[in-house]
């Protein structure tokens, strides 16, 4: 299944509003990094459904959010819980790391 | 249960993709298991200038039509890495990530290679946060910025002066000295006309420094051995590529230290029915084209050793005649002169046995399968099974009596 968008407005709703436990991974179309990673996403997503939410955000489209979280190079995967910030990881992530990953984010 | 196929091709590269071309238009049972995306490094080169009948072409798009020749000839894709092998029969065994088994009567390897990682204190844990591999993906968050770009091959020289577009300037660590660049001459000769390039010789990378993003680097001179603090807010690497040959370090296949896979100019291993092509194994070229050429010669010698697999199964595992395995070495003369005296005695009594002659320097695995250490050596086989081995006396009456 492929992964929901977020544009800048529905970041807010989802992750501070909502305060879903969730990942949003900011890509860009033309890395290929990018393109490896995304399907693992997409593969992981259906074993979470309602516990986790799986998002992506087009790294292109929302500059703001880019510098909020300093970000500097895609892909990355930022978590969220309870409307706060609880890490991120860079580049080419193995599948295992993000679970191990989403485990300690709803664990603590 | 465990899917059979005839060929199966790792790594969906241009070598792969081309040998699965060619399996696929022979009728081969072909099957190429992938882990990233299709067309492997070539996927990630955003122009190819050399590729024969492409003036100019993006990698997505030669490989996209790589992809399809393949598939319009009936070839299988699996999205999974292979973590491990079991070349040691005559059916090949490989196993998944995902625990999936298949076998195959040939293998071919076309893993291709993955970028080195220097482990460098901070490269790691400011992935993301200005230490890059990738500047077309990347590039474009330094807009304004300085960033270092370490390595001075074609890669590095061509992605440095990409950045170049967005970074307020690019400082290239090179560890050669005053004017020496690993790149082709083209790209050198742009590089040093690009006035946003810098050069810092004899020197490489101890450090990259910061605590949330980078903030700099730490250079070492290679010849004084003094270092010294650059501020930067980008450091992209390219300090070559190693194979991604890893996971067949205990495959019994012949891997040199460098992780490179030697091959003949058939694009055979040490091991029979394993082939190695395109940039894992050892070669003059790593390029598009000549990973295409590689792939064509192992699906071909791949189909010709799997016809003779095939032929022996058929006419000497299942033939109603005796069979006389008859191993020999045309190094050894002994054995080309026990040769000569069995097949005139087999000639002179009748039509009871068949020969079958097996040169040892090329059919291993059948070698192996009879467990024959030193020629002459012969088996009788009847309908496959083994009845006897011969004491290969060079006394005619000694032989015949042990045959008639
Ligand atoms: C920046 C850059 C620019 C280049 N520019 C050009 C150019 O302009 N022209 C040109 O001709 N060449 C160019 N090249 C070289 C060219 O890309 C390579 O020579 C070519 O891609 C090699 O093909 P390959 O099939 O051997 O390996 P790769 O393209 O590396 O493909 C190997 C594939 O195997 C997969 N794989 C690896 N391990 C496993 C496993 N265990 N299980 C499953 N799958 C696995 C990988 O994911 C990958 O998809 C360039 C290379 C780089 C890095």
């Amino acid at each position: 299944m492929s992964l929901q968008e977020l544009d800048a407005n529905r970041f807010e709703e989802i992750i501070y509003d909502n305060c879903e436990p969730c990942l949003v991974i900011f890509r860009r179309k033309t890395c290929h990094v990018c393109k490896e990673v995304v399907p693992i996403l997409e593969e992981l997503q259906p074993q979470y459904e309602g516990k986790f939410g799986f998002y992506y955000v087009d790294a292109e489209e929302v500059k703001s959010l880019l510098q909020r979280f300093s970000l500097k190079g895609v892909p990355q995967i930022l978590f969220f819980n309870e409307g706060e910030y609880r890490g991120k990881l860079a580049g080419k992530i193995e599948e295992e790391t993000i679970e191990e990953k989403i485990a300690e984010v709803l664990g603590a | 249960m465990v899917n059979s196929y005839d060929l199966i091709i790792i790594g969906g590269g241009p070598a792969g993709l081309s040998a699965a071309i060619y399996g696929g238009r022979a009728k081969l049972k072909t099957l190429v298991i992938n882990k990233g995306t299709i067309g492997g490094l070539a996927d990630t080169t955003r122009e190819i200038v050399n590729y024969p009948g492409y003036i100019q072409v993006s990698g997505p798009d030669l490989m996209k039509d790589f992809q399809k020749h393949a598939k319009h000839f009936n070839v299988e894709f699996l999205k999974e890495e292979v973590i491990s092998v079991d070349f040691s029969q005559e059916d090949k065994l490989i196993k998944t990530k995902k625990g999936k088994e298949f076998s195959a009567k040939a293998v071919i390897v076309a893993c291709g290679s993955e970028p080195r990682i220097l482990n460098i204190p901070g490269e790691k844990t400011l992935r993301g946060s200005g230490v890059a591999y990738c500047a077309t993906c990347d590039a474009e968050f330094f807009e304004g910025e300085d960033v270092v770009v370490v390595g001075s091959g074609d890669q590095a020289i061509e992605e440095g002066m990409y950045i170049t577009k967005f970074a307020r300037k690019v400082t290239v660590i090179v560890l050669h000295d005053e004017g020496i660049l690993d790149c082709n001459k083209v790209s050198a000769e742009r590089a040093f006309n690009n006035g946003k390039m810098e050069f810092i010789w004899n020197s490489t990378i101890e450090e990259v420094l910061g605590k949330e993003n980078v903030e700099g680097v730490k250079i070492k001179n290679i010849k004084t051995g003094t270092s010294s603090q650059l501020i930067c807010q980008g450091i992209f690497f390219f300090v070559g590529m190693i194979p991604s040959t890893h996971f067949l370090k205990d495959s019994g296949l012949e891997i040199e230290k460098s992780g490179y896979i030697p091959a003949n100019d058939r694009m055979e291993t040490n091991l029979e029915g394993i082939y190695a092509v395109g940039d894992n194994r050892v070669k003059y070229l790593r390029q598009v084209v000549s990973a295409a050429g590689d792939g064509a010669t192992a699906a071909v010698a791949a189909e010709r050793y799997i016809a003779e697999l095939k032929d022996f199964n058929a006419n000497i595992l299942k033939n109603d005649k005796k069979i006389l395995l008859l191993f020999f070495n045309v190094l050894i003369n002994e054995s080309l002169e026990f040769s000569t005296l069995l097949e005139r005695l087999i000639s002179e009594n009748g039509d009871e046995y068949k020969i079958f002659k097996v040169d040892m320097a090329t059919k291993k695995h059948l070698a192996g399968k009879y467990e024959i250490g030193k020629v002459p050596a012969v088996v009788v086989l009847d309908k496959g099974n083994v009845i006897k081995r011969l004491d290969c006396s060079m006394d005619k009456e000694k032989l015949k009596s042990q045959l008639f």
